[in-house]
């Protein structure tokens, strides 16, 4: 590489230029840096966001979160409301009311459906120490068992066998895109 | 033991003993880490942190290392055979 330079550096004058940086650039390159050690911020942060009781607490804010802006949108197309009955300022009031009816409930529902999968996926991961599907299908069945354990035992298997395949389906599309 | 020997021997021997001191850790560190490894990390890598589940099973593999190295090296330390 040295050579190089030193015998283009005699046929032209603009040639080295180039490649002198061209040699910097590759002295430059390799420069491996060296393992960077977790600094105890980067501890406490891991030790906190892989607590159970966190992880399930996170989860349900943001099912709540997301449970609101649907329940949100989704009551305000629920009833088309009547000009003719109610006045202007009125059909207002009444739908913003069903739309907070609506997306209250949803909230919570969501909510709740976002604690109990977070948080048994989270105790059944750490139990069986290993990062499987079996974790979200069991995670999966727990919560739609948990939904829909009103109706009795058959619409509780039914809600944890869909449950499960929903959320399985989820975690696979999740893990195509990255 | 160490008040019997002239100052230069001892310190020879401080030095060798705590050289092969030195050599037994980082060989037992990385055995360590290249066991658990193998054990716990799933090779087709899908991110670059450690899952919960990884986590906790790293967790075992080395409390389990140790503890059968401690064992393991009490036995040989006390007992001149180990009982076959």
């Amino acid at each position: 590489m040295a050579s190089k330079t030193n015998s283009e550096n005699g046929s032209k004058t603009e040639v080295p230029n180039p490649s002198s940086s061209e040699a910097k650039q590759q002295q430059q390159q390799p420069q491996i840096q060296g393992i960077r050690m977790p600094t105890i911020e980067e501890f406490r942060a891991q030790e906190f966001w892989n607590n159970c009781g966190v992880r399930s607490v996170a989860s349900g804010i943001t099912g709540g979160g997301f449970g609101f802006f649907m329940g949100m949108l989704l009551g305000a197309l629920d009833n088309p409301v009547m000009q003719e009955t109610m006045t202007g300022r009125q059909q207002l009031v009444h739908n913003a009311k069903q739309m907070a009816r609506r997306s209250w409930g949803s909230a919570k529902a969501f909510a709740v459906m976002g604690l109990i999968y977070s948080g048994v996926e989270c105790v059944v991961e750490k139990g069986r120490a290993k990062h499987d599907t079996t974790n979200t299908v069991i995670a999966g069945c727990v919560t739609g068992g948990a939904m829909s354990a009103r109706g009795g035992p058959k619409a509780a298997c039914a809600g944890c066998a869909g449950f499960a395949a929903f959320s399985v389906l989820i975690d696979k599309y999740f893990d195509r895109h990255n | 033991m160490a008040a019997n020997n002239p100052a230069g021997v001892d310190k020879e021997q401080a030095f060798g003993m705590a050289a092969t001191e030195m050599e037994y850790r980082v060989e037992l560190f990385n055995r360590l880490a290249q066991t658990c490894f193998n054990k716990c990390v799933d090779k087709r890598y899908k991110e670059a942190e450690l899952n919960m589940g990884e986590n906790s099973c790293i967790d075992r593999c080395v409390s389990k290392y140790w503890q059968v190295n401690g064992m393991i090296g009490q036995m040989l330390s006390a007992g001149g055979r180990p009982p076959m």
